[in-house]
């Protein structure tokens, strides 16, 4: 997958702030093409309608957190293939450890800056552009 | 335990009962202290159904007792209560103990200050939510009304400077020359001013939406203070009473939020380089 500036995000976070700032900043990279969810369960009835390439998402948030998320994304076979960035205030390295175990695809935590996101996407459509 | 100060309604309760069972003593005996010896079954399992009596009764906040317990309570076999007295009796004991060891210390007063005053501090703390959240919105607002006048200004600029190029690059005839002239003149002293002054107005609206730092800073202020006393209180009372059960558990889970202390910590990480060095250092 190369960076194309119509791959479709879906951005997860509890906060309607934290998903702005996100979009806001995923706008200024070029992606336009972003819809949000504000919580696991709800980006996964998403995720499953189809059409989304990459999952942006937080870790604490209610009725289905980041990492169960991640890791039902890895458990279902018509997502698995989905980048999964973690942006989150969890700063425990086992939280980092978790996620990386989990499958994520790049961990940032918060408060976090445009110039970090960029590069992790970066980094990100780079390794998946290869596989 | 101090039995001599005692005037609390447990103890009122306790005499009451006590005197009820012995209609041969004086009204008024000395108060029987509640670490006496444990009861043997039989003779003595009429106070400790008195005591348990008086302890139920102040946990149902019953005002009132009746005259004749023995009436009210079946009297249960001797076999059945020696197992239940056990019971019975730390129940009472720990009642006593904490009630006491409350009044005591004044812990009561403490705690009951705390309690009172914690609705009202999940009122401040979704005060503060709700002013933090206006200020994020007022901000991305202003963000979003501002972005589109910079650009506006950007693209207009550049059109007229690659025009311009032209003109230097002798390629415009003096009526598209004259057309610049005038489009440039207007953008000068129009178009660009009006921009800039929306724009500064944005700034002014994200620069004013930090007042809530002020109202939500007053209000921290008070619950931290809040939770300062909360937290002698219970600290207070939990190495009064449990001294050998202290618990120092630590709490293990993945979702503790941000972390606001980090000082002496090893187990966390403080900023993007580490979290990487660490996936790295994993070989993710």
């Amino acid at each position: 997958m190369a960076a194309d500036p119509k791959t479709r995000f879906l951005v997860v976070d509890d906060f309607s702030t934290m998903r702005r700032i996100v979009r806001n900043l995923l706008k200024e990279l070029g992606f336009t093409n972003v819809d949000e969810a504000e919580d696991g369960a709800i980006a996964l009835q998403k995720l499953q309608n189809g059409g989304f390439e990459f999952v942006v998402t937080d870790w604490n948030m209610p009725n289905m957190d980041g990492l169960t998320l991640l890791q039902t994304i890895r458990a279902t076979p018509t997502l698995k293939h989905l980048p999964v960035l973690m942006i989150t205030a969890e700063a425990k390295k086992e939280n980092i450890i978790a996620a990386a175990q989990a499958g994520a695809s790049g961990y940032i935590v918060k408060p976090f800056t445009a110039g970090t996101l960029s590069e992790k996407l970066n980094k990100i459509f780079e390794k998946f552009g290869q596989a | 335990m101090s039995v001599s100060n005692d005037s609390s309604d447990l103890e009122a309760l306790f005499d009451s009962i006590a005197s009820d069972f012995q209609p041969g003593k004086p009204a008024a005996p000395p108060p029987a202290p509640v670490s006496a010896p444990p009861a043997k079954t039989g003779a003595d399992s009429d106070d400790l159904q008195a005591l348990f009596d008086s302890v139920a009764a102040v946990a149902a906040t019953s005002a009132v007792v009746t005259s004749d317990v023995s009436e009210r309570v079946p009297v249960v076999e001797d076999e059945n209560w020696t197992q239940q007295e056990v019971v019975f009796n730390r129940i009472g004991h720990m009642a006593r103990a904490l009630h006491d060891t409350l009044g005591m210390l004044g812990y009561d007063k403490v705690l009951e200050k705390a309690v009172s005053a914690l609705p009202d501090a999940k009122d401040r703390l979704a005060y503060i939510a709700n002013l933090t959240e206006q200020a994020a919105c007022r901000v991305l607002n202003a963000t979003d009304i501002a972005g589109p006048l910079v650009e506006d200004v950007e693209a207009r600029s550049r059109q007229l400077g690659e025009t311009w190029d032209k003109v230097f690059a002798n390629q415009l005839g003096p009526d598209e020359f004259r057309q610049l002239a005038i489009e440039t003149r207007q953008f000068l002293r129009q178009q660009l001013p009006e921009k800039t002054a929306a724009t500064h107005a944005q700034l002014t609206e994200i620069m004013m939406a930090q007042d809530f730092q002020d109202l939500t800073g007053q209000v921290i202020k008070k619950i931290v203070t809040l939770a300062q006393e909360l937290e002698s209180g219970l600290m207070g009372l939990l190495i009064e009473v449990l001294p050998e059960a202290k618990r120092t558990d630590e709490v293990t889970s993945l979702m503790n939020g941000p972390v606001v202390n980090a000082e002496g910590r090893t187990d966390i990480v403080v900023n993007q380089e580490q979290v990487d060095d660490l996936l790295d250092s994993l070989g993710f």
